[in-house]
């Protein structure tokens, strides 16, 4: 019978041979580093693989979910976030397109197309327009609201040719090498923008002028900003968060 | 005279440890997810109902090092979550333990009781069966927190893909308040439930690893409220012998 609930007839301590003392400095010691250490914590060791092939297991479940007629409509009450939405870019300083050292900015789709296109701002604004009232879902958890205006990224692989061998897209820009890669699906949303306007103006230089990837389809990582490059490939090409450890494919 | 029982089977002990890694992991991880944006406002807009915008969830409370850790090990736990709770719902249906977790008839009147125990305005331990009145209406609601706890993740997973499920839940903002909610009622049932079984039922403990319950000591023999008669009751002395009674054999 237990007489003494809350500690074991012998004490542990004389168990492990040492005293009391030791025992109590030992026990708050590994408690402590349960609270410190032990927390905030990655895992175990060799959780890594285990992760990754739940995330391939996932990135299946979400393509078998992805429907191209799923929409967003952001909520009728939403504010536009305007000047609260937040800048987002990977160089120390706003990236800005340099004409005098590079030349005009041209859009390139190439890669598996049959007639690749190099367009400028004007020819890209010349394009069939599609404003939509979108929501953003960022990858933190917040979410904003903002007026898109741009091309839908199927009018332009349709206008560019897309070979049946495309899977992938990939997204690059001028900000430090930035790019993400998609599957061809997303791209082809009909809400997957290449964005030149915000809120009724032209994209401004904090929010990826003069062009932008925007879809509510993805979370916000994968809609490179500073945008220079669209390139239909067979294969995917990671991108600079999804290298890092965050997740490929990030539908929304 | 022996009063120890089988009291819960092997399924339902494995689901209850696995559900309580699970749950650690999803509520770590869930918390270092929070603290990337530890608000619910749109952006360009205020939030009614929660006070402590910006202020993030201390490190050593959250679990998988930084965001993308803690995301990945967020939808890979899921998976353990649901399917461990499908088997427990799937077990606990086909095998009848149902029975001892639905509400009965008079259920309020009972709880009621058992709160006057509690608070020591009643004497004696209302009787009960398996579980008292209390523990029935907080394990039997426990599914349900599950299930809103579910449909709130996935309106926040796929707001576009599952853009009706997140509509019904009044959007995007209002789905992730849901989510951490129903967390806050999971972490809050969960500290009570561990506080009952030190302060109240110890050797449900023994219950929950071996299925071994010794009935002599459940509560109500006990009539232990917290940290009253924590002690199971002393055994009866044995009988003394009785004096030899000398009758020759004949």
């Amino acid at each position: 019978m237990s007489r003494r609930l809350w500690l074991p007839r012998r004490h542990i301590a004389e168990k492990l041979g040492i005293d009391r003392r030791e025992f109590l400095a030992l026990g708050s010691g590994a408690l402590m580093s349960i609270a410190a250490g032990g927390c905030d914590w990655k895992g175990p060791p060799g959780s890594g693989r285990a992760l990754r092939a739940a995330e391939r297991w996932n990135e299946r479940v979400e393509r078998a979910l992805y429907r191209h007629r799923a929409m967003n409509t952001a909520p009728a009450g939403a504010r536009a976030a305007g000047v609260d939405f937040p800048a987002y870019f990977i160089s120390p300083e706003v990236p800005e397109w340099d004409e005098d050292a590079r030349g005009t900015w041209r859009l390139e789709v190439d890669g598996l197309v049959t007639r690749p296109l190099r367009l400028t701002l004007d020819e890209l604004t010349a394009l069939p327009r599609t404003e939509l009232r979108l929501e953003h879902f960022c990858v933190e958890g917040w979410s904003a609201v903002a007026v898109r205006a741009g091309v839908r990224v199927s009018d332009l692989a349709r206008l560019a040719g897309l070979s049946p061998g495309a899977h992938y897209v990939d997204f690059q820009s001028f900000d430090d090498g930035y790019h993400e890669s998609w599957d061809l699906d997303s791209a082809l949303h009909p809400q997957t923008l290449i964005v030149y306007g915000q809120d009724g103006k032209l994209l401004s230089p904090e929010f990826g002028a003069p062009a932008r990837v925007f879809s509510p389809v993805k979370l916000g990582y994968k809609s490179t900003k500073y945008l220079t490059r669209v390139t239909f490939l067979a294969e995917r090409n990671g991108g600079y968060w999804s290298d890092q450890g965050y997740e490929w494919y990030a539908g929304t | 005279m022996d009063n120890v029982k089988r009291r819960h089977h092997l399924i339902v002990r494995i689901t209850h440890w696995v559900n309580a890694i699970a749950l650690l992991v999803m509520i770590g991880s869930g918390l270092r997810i929070f603290n990337a944006y530890p608000a619910f406002a749109r952006r360009g807009e205020t939030f009614c109902c929660y006070p402590f915008a910006g202020h993030k969830i201390p490190a050593w409370l959250t679990f998988g090092g930084w965001l993308a850790g803690a995301r990945a090990w967020h939808f890979a736990m899921m998976w353990v979550l649901v399917i461990n709770g499908l088997v427990y719902l799937g077990f606990v249906y086909l095998h009848g333990e149902w029975r001892d977790l639905v509400p009965r008839r008079g259920i309020v009147r009972d709880a009621l009781d058992m709160v006057k125990f509690y608070v020591a305005a009643r004497r004696d331990h209302p009787r009960q069966g398996k579980h008292n009145a209390l523990q029935r209406l907080t394990y039997f609601s426990l599914p349900f927190i599950a299930v809103a706890s579910v449909l709130s993740g996935l309106a926040i997973w796929k707001p576009v893909q599952l853009a009706p499920l997140t509509w019904l839940l009044g959007g995007f903002v209002w789905a992730r308040y849901w989510h951490f909610l129903a967390m806050t009622t999971l972490v809050a049932v969960s500290f009570v439930h561990v506080f009952m079984v030190f302060a109240v039922d110890p050797y449900s403990l023994r219950a929950m690893v071996t299925g071994r319950y010794d009935e002599a000591k459940s509560p109500e023999r006990r009539n232990a409220r917290p940290f009253v008669n924590l002690r199971a009751p002393a055994p009866p002395p044995p009988a003394p012998p009785s004096p030899p009674e000398s009758k020759g054999a004949p």
